[in-house]
């Protein structure tokens, strides 16, 4: 299979368990950039550095401290960490489904998919078809690293797609910004209604396009054509050097999609 | 309270313009935690390591490169980039109107508060167009320039006020097709029960009701170590998936069980 997973465990409603891999949904669709060394044009990656030895630190060398005052740490270990709410870290359990239509698309924060793993793939199709058909979603919480997600289980075009939502304590109120009550705007609605009614389409997502991309990339073609590329040095591949952890790298995909916006 | 005033600019559709702020609406707060090195709990940085020197590189030496092929870049200077920046723009342009459910929950990204901008000239528009979107139902589909960046969204009503639900481009979002799955036949008899099932556990959604109760678990943790408590080390629970000729006899389990 061509995706990788962030994430494996189970998804379970009432007796039935299936287990699933959590891949990714979105793509930043930037252009890939590489960031490179100008003196010799060599790739550069981030990494884990201590400023105190002026060193690369390795995974292996790593612990989560929590600051409790200034410099002064609480360690804590990954296995601490899953110990915590050890029901939910390998497990994505759907409390309960809810009709689709009564999700405020205010709780909605990111997209994942979900795939079956060895093993899962009947009972995994048959959630897939029945949330299709009675047009509901599920609902549960699952722990990743120091977070407990509250997410939605939904079926899309044949797969399960799965949604981290906000906490509604999360959600900022809007009293504050309402119109104060004014005079009804019924004529006003009335004559927005009759322009809108023209403008009615289909969704179509597909006709929107960042256009910068496209800027960016006739940019690249246009040099390509009058420059030879710079070439890098070539490197001996370490093993070992990757994100951290799976947290890690679902954090450097968060922050790629952030740094998009 | 809803977030300051991020940004202004206006709604704008045929011979309507309605003049409005931008507020953020959603406001995490979460445990964080530092990365330490294990020995001496130094905070870790993140830096940038030329993987020929292994040094790291500081922002002034480092440059953007679009790999034309393996090891080979063309690169790209910060000012060519800058030129590809769309217009800064106030207007946010509506081009339809599309009913609110054709739109596919996986391109929502983030959303944001209108407030009526009563300092603009033509304020009144506001409550008409709240009252027009939600009883035809619908959002407007809208382009914008914000920070240096197009952004794609839909307008929505919501109680009293407007929002704007920012969308992913098509592009970004990865194919179900590309997740290689494949078709497994299932019997009416089991999809019938599946769906008994699902309908005997379902809940009006009551998002209130969900608090983030791992957080308040995760600081009395941290607060038991604070005072040398030792912690006892759970191992995470691991279900047995369900074998799939099993499948029909759980689900009448789980019937059984849900009624």
């Amino acid at each position: 299979m061509a995706v990788q997973g962030i994430w494996s465990g189970t998804i379970s409603f009432s007796l039935v368990a299936i287990p699933v891999q959590l891949v990714k949904a979105i793509e930043p669709g930037r252009v890939s950039f590489h960031l490179l060394h100008s003196k010799d044009y060599s790739r550069l990656s981030r990494r884990m550095f201590c400023p105190e030895e002026k060193k690369i630190v390795p995974p292996d060398e790593i612990i989560r401290g929590y600051e409790i005052v200034p410099d002064k740490f609480i360690l804590m270990t990954d296995e601490e960490l899953e110990s915590v709410s050890p029901e939910r870290s390998r497990t994505i359990e759907i409390v309960e489904f809810i009709d689709m239509k009564a999700v405020d698309t205010i709780y909605y924060d990111h997209p994942y998919y979900l795939v079956p793993s060895k093993g899962g793939e009947k009972a995994y199709q048959l959630l897939v078809e029945v949330m299709r058909r009675t047009n509901k979603a599920g609902v549960a919480k699952f722990v990743l690293a120091e977070r407990e997600y509250l997410v939605l289980v939904t079926s899309r075009e044949g797969a399960l797609a799965l949604t981290t939502l906000h906490y509604s304590d999360e959600i900022l109120s809007d009293a504050d910004i309402a119109p104060k009550k004014g005079k009804i705007e019924a004529e006003e609605a009335i004559r927005m209604k009759k322009s809108i009614e023209q403008m009615i389409e289909d969704f179509n997502p597909g006709k929107y396009a960042d256009g910068r991309r496209k800027k960016i990339m006739d940019i690249i073609a246009a040099k390509a054509k009058e420059k030879t590329p710079v070439e890098a040095p070539a490197v001996e591949k370490e093993g070992g050097e990757g994100p951290a952890d799976l947290v890690a790298a679902l954090e450097e995909s968060m922050r790629k999609v952030k740094e998009n916006r | 309270m809803a977030g300051g005033t991020l940004w202004k600019g206006y709604v704008h559709f045929g011979d309507t313009d309605v003049p409005v702020k931008l507020h953020s609406a959603v406001r995490e707060e979460r445990i964080q935690f530092h990365l330490l090195h294990k020995g001496d709990q130094v905070k870790l940085r993140q830096q940038m390591i030329c993987a020929y020197e292994k040094q790291p590189v500081p922002t002034e030496e480092q440059s953007k490169g679009f790999e034309v092929e393996a090891g080979k870049y063309i690169l790209v200077d910060p000012e060519e980039l800058e030129q590809t920046n769309p217009e800064s723009s106030r207007m946010i342009e509506v081009h339809e109107f599309v009913k609110n459910a054709q739109i596919d929950p996986i391109f929502h990204d983030r959303v944001y508060y209108l407030e009526p901008d009563i300092a603009g000239i033509q304020g009144k528009g506001y409550d008409g167009l709240v009252k027009a979107l939600k009883e035809m139902d619908v959002a407007g589909i809208c382009t914008w320039i914000m920070r240096k960046r197009s952004y794609f969204g839909a307008l929505q009503a919501s109680g009293k006020i407007l929002r704007l639900n920012t969308l992913r481009f098509a592009d970004e979002i990865v194919p179900v097709e590309a997740l290689g799955l494949q078709g497994v036949p299932l019997s009416e008899k089991e999809l019938k029960i599946g769906g008994d099932l699902i309908n005997q556990l379902t809940a009006p959604f009551e998002p209130r009701k969900f608090e983030n109760e791992h957080q308040k678990k995760l600081q009395d943790m941290i607060e038991k170590k604070a005072r040398g408590e030792k912690i006892a080390v759970l191992a995470p629970k691991r279900l047995k998936p369900t074998e799939s000729d099993q499948l029909l006899q759980v689900l009448e389990a789980s019937l059984k069980k849900a009624a």
